[in-house]
């Protein structure tokens, strides 16, 4: 298959998941749930980097860089959503109790 | 150049944990935000941009076959679909969301007990679409000076390294807004 048919699918592929993604934001999910609708766009991202980015036909150390700066960006956001995800509100009681 | 995206991963990674704090506190608040964003304008602001991807990429491959002229008019597409996304992004949208008093001031348009929800949202929608935009305009003059220097036939099937690098940051910032776009338009919409 020649790289220009390569690249072809893989825009096809990216609009397909892009109608997933849309069509997802319609249905009537819980607002918790909702977050799922980020699921095709991870898999956008992962056929932008293969493809267009030439991720897969790259040195070792493209590969490498890109892993840490994956790494680091999950870090991040792992542990900054770590309290609101964990942190459990106790109300105060606010009327006089004399 | 992956070093340098892998800085700007960093750079945008405070940005959508922003996104997952404030959304966590306040989601009534933020997804009545996110119900008044322009979903066609930005769901045509993405097939524009990953079809700009593709052109540039067709560009890349056209490139190492030795095929300057076509690497041009790739680049050109490209650069033209670039201009399109501002256009719509800043131009169309942007200014129709200030007219609906969407801006996050003292004229902020949506009222009641979700306010300060979609107050925050809006602050993440304007500063997330602003950084991702001087993103773009970066990249539209780096893809200028790709055409700049193909046509002064600098470049040829041993050496394209300049083409290959824009490339990977023009797909780069495709893949910012791939992650902005549901955040904005699609996580809130059906709430």
């Amino acid at each position: 298959m020649t790289r220009s048919r390569h690249l072809l699918l893989a825009w096809g592929l990216l609009i397909a998941l892009l109608a997933i993604e849309f069509g997802a934001s319609f249905l009537a999910l819980d607002r918790t749930a909702r977050p799922l609708i980020l699921i095709p766009a991870a898999l956008m991202i992962a056929v932008v980097s293969v493809t267009f980015m030439e991720l897969r036909r790259g040195p070792e150390a493209m590969r490498l860089f890109f892993a840490a700066g994956l790494l680091w960006l999950c870090i991040l956001l792992g542990l900054g959503s770590l309290d609101p995800m964990t942190r459990i509100n106790y109300y105060v009681l606010t009327t006089n109790l004399k | 150049m992956w070093l340098f995206l892998a800085t700007e991963m960093l750079f945008f990674g405070p940005l959508f944990l922003a996104w997952i704090y404030s959304r966590h506190w306040n989601q009534q608040g933020f997804d009545a935000g996110a119900q008044q964003t322009e979903l066609i304008i930005g769901t045509v602001n993405t097939i524009v941009l990953v079809t700009s991807s593709l052109i540039y990429t067709l560009g890349v491959s056209f490139i190492e076959a030795g095929d300057s002229r076509k690497l041009i008019q790739c680049c050109v597409g490209a650069w033209l679909l670039g201009l399109v996304f501002l256009w719509l992004k800043f131009g169309v949208e942007w200014r129709h969301d200030f007219e609906r008093h969407l801006f996050p001031a003292s004229d902020f348009a949506i009222d009641g007990p979700h306010r300060d929800g979609a107050l925050l949202f809006f602050v993440f929608y304007f500063l997330g679409t602003a950084v991702h935009g001087l993103h773009m305009i970066v990249g539209l003059i780096l893809v200028g000076w790709i055409i700049f220097r193909a046509r002064r036939k600098e470049f040829s099937a041993g050496f394209y390294t300049p083409v290959s690098v824009v490339g990977l940051y023009w797909s780069f910032v495709d893949m910012v807004w791939i992650v902005l776009y549901p955040l904005i338009y699609l996580i809130g919409r059906g709430a």
